[in-house]
């Protein structure tokens, strides 16, 4: 067990967690374009007017690729709200940029010597480039993992944000995933689902994770569970099972607002499950995920009493937000 | 010399359940399966030549680590090779022979909760390189989408996890670069202990891709002809491929069924430098071993071997022996480099050398340091150059770092029957 004690989004529907709060509540679908790369029967959801340079400022930022810049500006608003040299950062994501990649080998293909490519641009090629910045940007020396579990990674990031904290490798866990639209992701996404029609988003999502019984708690996270070509239906009741409830509200598909926002998708549902309160129909909710690879996964999360959704701090913050 | 008091006292889970390693997955350049690798490892073999993965006109040289002769078709059972990019059938039959190392059938392995931590620094770059070069001849619209099925990391750990047809299991595919074996094996670590699952299949796996042969040469790091880690003329890695898998389980579980012990898991630490993207930090790095040593109860003074990162880059060999002797000392354990032997295997490394150490406790000898000609002054550790010998084993630490400053360290230590 753990408890979750804050949030931070970066999302369609624009970066902080009160916009995607007041999105999710109002159940209005953010703004989708036809996809600029050309992909037939595709839409996405961007983060509007998000730029790297121009959320984070120049410095550092000049070869910062965007799931990057997404990343950062989503682990800045918890670890410069509460600065812990300490804490861990646990960040999912699908295969890192893939954008960034193909740019860096299509360099290497058609420069005049294949070597002519771009040194800064190394970084952003590595799977882990966005972990390790937001490290540097925010001096979080804990442990840094960058977990690529694709649309279940954010609650395969918190089984093991649960085992750091259980092992004491971590007093706070920073705990969530990062994925961008790219002309790259959306033919290969195109590809791999053979075709059929789609709405890709893309966004930054961070739950700070503490061991139970943490001041502020806006909800406890009371079992993960995940499986392999195993039902969405079976992981989920095995969750239950192992939080020891018999039945919880599912959250409402963040999907259909945001698009399909792969690696942070199930961190966007625990996100509206926080923002939201859990709908209607219980304090006691279920978060589910599936990849395309084959992992399903499931988290029982039960939000805490002090905790009223939607409620604004005195400055104006929303209760949850950083 | 401690560096810290609290390396002498025991680590802080005094009750976890003592984990042992009982299997090992070798696909290297050098040999395959345990007894392969372990003689390799002994004769000092090199796995150089020149590299065939990709077309390689216009580099001065393309010298790297590769794995040769791998049939996939006669490696795996359960899944078609034609599904898996090249990492990920790495990943799957090093997970096949590690089960099998570990005499455990695949009903073994269903009939308890499984956890599957694969590293990769690449995933499916190899594949997505491919994709590159078609996009470049046809445009996007004509991608194969078999190929592009292959590229998505996770596959990685679903592979190794669906070639022993498991489905009761956490399958985490660890994308944390060059130290992500273990990464991997870490947590493999905490599953166990903790209970969270009662067999773990870690480690790591990556194929050769031009992408990063490119990265790295265009950083003036990939040697012209030889790895020479700690060596004066040392001129940079050899880029390599392959993949390790350990088996993990309980103590107890291990011994109840008689399994074969290579070693016990004694601990591990991970931090992140914080300080720059590709460099690392000596700071950064003591400070890893020593939560290593932490959370092992082990004292600096009983550790008598290091399987250093070592890659035989001027930044990586001078800063990691200087972390080493910050935390050792002036007189460090031997620390040898294996990346002489494997190559840079990247997301494989530290799985590949976690799998030597276990193998250098079991069979008493401690692996050479080869290519070696004369160690750099500035790098000041016995590196054991050139020729095996022979030694008694009883705490090894295997070194993993990262592009991103991020570190992982196991230490592995002799399984006493009777203890």
């Amino acid at each position: 067990m753990m408890d979750i004690t804050g949030w931070s989004a970066v999302s369609p529907y624009g970066v902080g967690a009160a916009s995607f709060a007041a999105g999710v509540r109002s159940r209005r679908p953010a703004a989708a374009e036809p996809d600029p790369a050309g992909v037939p029967g595709a839409e996405v959801c961007r983060v509007p007017g998000f730029d790297p340079r121009t959320a984070l400022g120049g410095k550092g930022t000049r070869a910062m690729n965007r799931v990057t810049g997404l990343a950062v500006t989503a682990v800045g608003a918890l670890a410069a709200a509460r600065p812990e040299p300490d804490a861990a950062l646990v960040l999912g994501t699908t295969s890192g940029s893939v954008q960034s990649m193909m740019d860096f080998t299509r360099a290497s293909l058609t420069g005049e010597r294949p070597f002519d490519v771009e040194p800064s641009a190394v970084p952003g090629a590595v799977m882990n480039c966005a972990a390790g910045f937001s490290a540097i940007r925010y001096g979080l020396t804990g442990p840094n993992t960058t977990i690529a579990g694709g649309r279940a990674a954010g609650l395969l990031g918190l089984a093991y944000a649960r085992r750091l904290l259980a092992a004491g490798r971590a007093a706070t866990v920073l705990c969530g995933a990062a994925e961008e639209c790219s002309a790259a992701r959306s033919w290969l996404e195109h590809h791999a689902r053979s075709g059929a029609p789609a709405r890709l988003g893309e966004g930054a999502g961070v739950l700070r994770l503490e061991p139970p019984g943490a001041p502020g708690a806006l909800a406890r996270v009371l079992a993960v569970h995940s499986a392999l070509d195993t039902g969405v239906a079976e992981v989920r009741r095995r969750a239950l099972a192992a939080a020891g409830v018999p039945a919880a509200a599912e959250v409402p598909d963040v999907a259909a607002l945001i698009g399909d926002t792969g690696a942070v998708s199930a961190v966007f549902q625990i996100a509206a499950a926080l923002a939201t309160g859990g709908g209607t129909s219980g304090r006691t909710v279920v978060v589910t995920a599936a990849d395309p690879a084959g992992m399903t996964a499931a988290a029982v999360l039960e939000l805490r009493p002090g905790h009223r959704p939607g409620e604004h701090d005195h400055h104006g913050r929303l209760v949850g937000a950083p | 010399m401690p560096a810290s008091p609290a390396l002498t006292t025991p680590g802080p889970h005094a009750r976890r359940r003592r984990v042992v390693v009982t299997g090992l997955g070798v696909l290297s350049g050098i040999g395959t399966g345990a007894a392969g690798f372990a003689a390799a490892l002994r004769a000092g073999r090199s796995a150089a030549r020149p590299l065939t993965a990709f077309d390689t006109t216009g580099y001065a040289h393309a010298t790297g680590c590769p794995v040769t002769g791998f049939e996939p078709d006669r490696r795996l059972r359960r899944v078609p090779p034609g599904d898996l990019g090249r990492a990920a059938q790495f990943a799957a039959a090093a997970g096949r022979m590690a089960a099998a190392d570990a005499g455990l059938a695949e009903a073994d392995l269903r009939a308890v909760r499984c956890q599957v931590s694969i590293g990769t620094t690449d995933g499916g770059s190899h594949e997505l390189d491919g994709l590159t070069a078609a996009e470049l001849a046809g445009g996007p619209a004509g991608l194969d989408p078999a190929a592009v099925r292959r590229v998505p990391a996770p596959g990685l750990s679903a592979a190794v996890a669906r070639e022993l047809g498991l489905t009761d299991v956490e399958a985490t595919t660890i994308g944390t670069a060059c130290s992500a074996g273990n990464h991997a094996i870490g947590d493999g670590l905490d599953a166990i202990r903790s209970g969270d699952a009662d067999i773990a299949l870690c480690g790591g796996a990556d194929a050769v891709c031009r992408k990063t042969f490119t990265a790295f040469y265009r950083l003036g790091t990939v040697a012209p002809d030889q790895c020479r880690p700690f060596d004066a003329g040392r001129r940079g890695i050899l880029p390599g491929e392959g993949a390790g898998v350990l088996v993990l389980e309980s103590r107890d579980a291990a011994l109840a069924r008689g399994a074969r012990v290579y070693a016990e898991v004694l601990g591990y630490g991970l931090n992140c430098d914080a300080r720059h993207p590709v460099a690392p930090d000596q700071d950064g790095v003591a400070r890893c071993m020593e939560l290593a040593l932490h959370d092992a109860g082990v004292a600096p003074g009983d550790v008598d071997l290091i399987s250093a990162h070592g890659t035989g880059t001027k930044a990586n060999d001078v800063t990691e022996a200087r972390a080493i002797r910050a935390v050792y000392g002036p007189e460090p354990p031997r620390t040898v480099g294996l990346k002489s032997m494997l190559g840079h295997t990247m997301g494989a490394a530290s799985a590949l050398a976690a799998a030597a150490c276990a193998l250098a406790i079991t069979h008493r000898f401690v692996p050479p340091t080869i290519n070696h000609r004369g160690t750099d002054p500035a790098c000041e550790i016995d590196c054991v150059p050139n020729t095996a010998v022979e030694a008694d084993l009883r705490v090894v630490q295997n070194n993993g770092m990262a592009f991103g400053g991020n570190n992982a360290v196991v230490l592995f230590g002799r399984h006493e029957a009777a203890s």
